[in-house]
């Protein structure tokens, strides 16, 4: 017996070798956030100090603290005396596990309700457009505080902050999206034969509303890590020991000037991973809507 | 006259509304988070007095009321200004919002400053040159910046100013200096007021302190300036009526900005309304950086004193603000293109 794999996943493949081949900028992005993903599934593995990477500051910590770069400590250590390498490789997994929780589960709620407003006209649509723009007004930051101080700072605080707010923005794509898909005859003639409705929007409308939406959430893996260690950096989200890049480099911001490498290094980590997620996004999204794919010149 | 007026009217009416939105979802994430939100709302006090705090918070909340009638009453007190003391710096949280606010509005102001016309110029520039290097590299340059975390850039070029050029920019304003020549804040905004009191000197200090963070913050509608104008722009020099222009044998400088330029500047105002309220969030993170007192700092301090109520003061006032923004963007929008009327 053959195992028959859904369509979807042949024509996904088919569009990344087909990117791969054409765009530049999706090779080097791609093989940026494979060697992230790489380092952050092998960093608890290969990390030298694991204890330290963790957050448990070294006994004799007072002759080993703010060592610059060296080979002993490859990034150098903090200033507590830990080794900043083991930090940054297991801030990696932290970085990842934000970025694909947070779109994750905004992307859920995100397509569900878009595709609901959509579909479901009249009340159902004017009311969740308004919970969208209300939504779409607050800033992920500022919902962190109270909800750092109500239960504490944690993952929790950060992945429930964000999706408040991302939600809502895959709510609009999606319903922007799902308004012309519903105008089209393949939802239109189930309608009137009778389908029930659950039927139509699982089969027609969320498959051909869910892949423009999805390309649209990769090109935010980039932003949805700038704004978490934005929040983590301000100290509203993770706890101050925590192997987070935005953590670590608030740790150094008192001492940038004595020990700069603490908060630069994992800054630029923040910025090669969020530069590969982006370019994959962009060429994703030029490849995908052919807009303004043409080369362009003005001819005067 | 009446089509617009009645615009005006949907538009202002629909973001009463949202805010009205706003306040409610805040309030639940006060009653709804675990714990007693009264001993919160009253910064979870301790010792012989706490009693008597909470139940005057609880008084405060209307807890003892149904929960309709709790949403209402505190909308009515957010709406009247009335959103009670801050803990920490133990004055009315709105105007603890508001001092500090200002100095965070003189930095975006300053840096949007900045920032809207070099984008813009940029922009154009790498729209002309599209698919040539220094157009492929411009691109790559607003790429990257937009990329790139604002905190990180901040400790960078502090280090650079404060290590390499040698110049502190620290802080908002020299504060022994300041004493000595008797400065005192008139409307917050430091420039503005040094200026009011003829004080060169302390202008240029303020000037040197403001200019790097405002570097920073100016990153942002740079990078977006670039991408948008360059998307904008080579769709508008790819329209009839600007060959036209170019076949009728006007100059190549009226042709980009008053034909092309000039279709574009709608859609523009509308990215960088929209970019300015963002940055908002961005200029907190710097001022943090930089030591300035702002929101940022203010926020920090109030996690650290664990002062519930101006975390919710601010994201409610933040939050109307963004609203506040959106609408005048967009009566603005209409008031240019006539086409956005409703």
């Amino acid at each position: 017996m053959t195992i028959r794999l859904p369509t979807w996943i042949g024509s996904a493949v088919f569009t990344v070798k087909r990117v791969w081949k054409r765009r530049v900028r999706f090779r080097v992005g791609l093989i940026i956030v494979s060697a992230i993903t790489l380092l952050a599934i092998l960093s608890p593995f290969i990390v030298p100090y694991p204890s330290e990477g963790w957050g448990l500051i070294p006994l004799n910590n007072t002759n080993v603290s703010g060592q610059p770069p060296s080979l002993n400590h490859l990034f150098g250590t903090d200033d507590k005396g830990r080794d900043l390498f083991s930090r940054v490789l297991l801030g990696s997994s932290t970085a990842l596990l934000q970025i694909v929780l947070v779109v994750g589960v905004s992307l859920v709620i995100g397509l569900t309700l878009g595709v609901l407003a959509a579909y479901y006209k009249g009340l159902v649509e004017y009311s969740l457009n308004y919970l969208i723009e209300v939504f779409l007004a607050l800033p992920a930051i500022l919902i962190a505080i109270p909800l750092k101080m109500a239960f504490g700072p944690g993952l929790h605080v950060i992945i429930a902050s964000m999706v408040l707010t991302w939600w809502a923005w895959y709510g609009r794509v999606a319903s922007v999206y799902a308004r012309s898909v519903c105008e089209m005859d393949y939802v239109v003639i189930p309608k009137l034969s009778g389908l029930p409705g659950y039927k139509i929007v699982v089969r027609h409308v969320l498959r051909n509303v869910s892949p423009p939406v999805i390309v649209q959430a990769v090109t935010d893996f980039g932003s949805v890590l700038l704004e978490a260690s934005a929040i983590n950096f301000l100290g509203f989200g993770l706890p101050p020991d925590y192997p987070d890049w935005g953590v670590i480099a608030q740790n150094g911001l008192y001492y940038i000037t004595k020990m700069p490498w603490i908060s630069l290094i994992p800054g630029f980590f923040i910025m090669v991973t969020a530069l590969g997620f982006s370019m994959i996004g962009d060429a994703l999204r030029d490849e995908l809507d052919p807009k303004l794919r043409r080369r362009w010149r003005l001819w005067f | 006259m009446v089509a617009s007026l009645n615009y005006l009217f949907k538009r202002v009416f629909y973001s009463v509304f949202i805010v009205i939105g706003i306040i409610v979802v805040t309030y639940l994430l006060i009653i709804l988070s675990p714990g007693d939100p009264a001993a919160r709302w009253a910064g979870n006090p301790r010792g012989p007095g706490a009693g008597k705090a909470i139940e005057f918070a609880r008084v405060e909340l209307n807890l003892d009321k149904p929960l309709y009638l709790q949403v209402v009453l505190f909308i009515y007190n957010v709406l009247t200004g009335n959103l009670g003391v801050s803990i920490s710096t133990k004055t009315p949280v709105l105007t603890a919002i508001w001092t500090h606010m200002s100095s965070t509005l003189e930095l975006l102001i300053f840096a949007y400053m900045i920032g809207i016309p070099i984008g813009v110029f940029l922009g154009v520039f790498s729209s002309l040159r599209r698919g040539s290097f220094k157009g492929d590299v411009l691109e790559s340059i607003g790429f990257v910046v937009a990329n790139t975390p604002s905190f990180w850039t901040g400790m960078a070029l502090f280090l650079v100013f404060s290590e390499v050029l040698g110049v502190s920019s620290y802080g908002r304003i020299d504060t022994r200096l300041a004493t000595i020549m008797g400065f005192k804040p008139i409307t917050g905004f430091y420039l503005i007021d040094t200026l009011i009191q003829g004080n060169i000197i302390l202008f240029f200090d303020v000037l040197k302190r403001l200019i790097p963070p405002a570097i920073v913050v100016s990153l942002y509608p740079i990078g977006t300036g670039i991408r948008v104008v360059r998307v904008l722009m080579s769709e508008a020099l790819s329209e009839d009526y600007v060959k036209q222009a170019i076949a009728l044998g006007v100059s190549r400088r009226t042709v980009i900005w008053d034909y092309a330029f000039k279709g574009i500047i709608p859609g523009l105002t509308q990215v960088m309304g929209l970019s300015f309220v963002y940055s908002l969030v961005d200029a907190m993170i710097v001022e943090y950086v930089f030591g300035r007192e702002g929101l940022g700092s203010l926020l920090v301090g109030a996690v650290v004193s664990n002062d519930f109520k101006l975390a919710v003061a601010t994201l409610i006032i933040i939050s109307t603000f963004y609203i506040i923004a959106n609408t005048i963007t967009d009566i603005v929008q209409a008031w240019i293109d006539p086409r956005v009327k409703l």
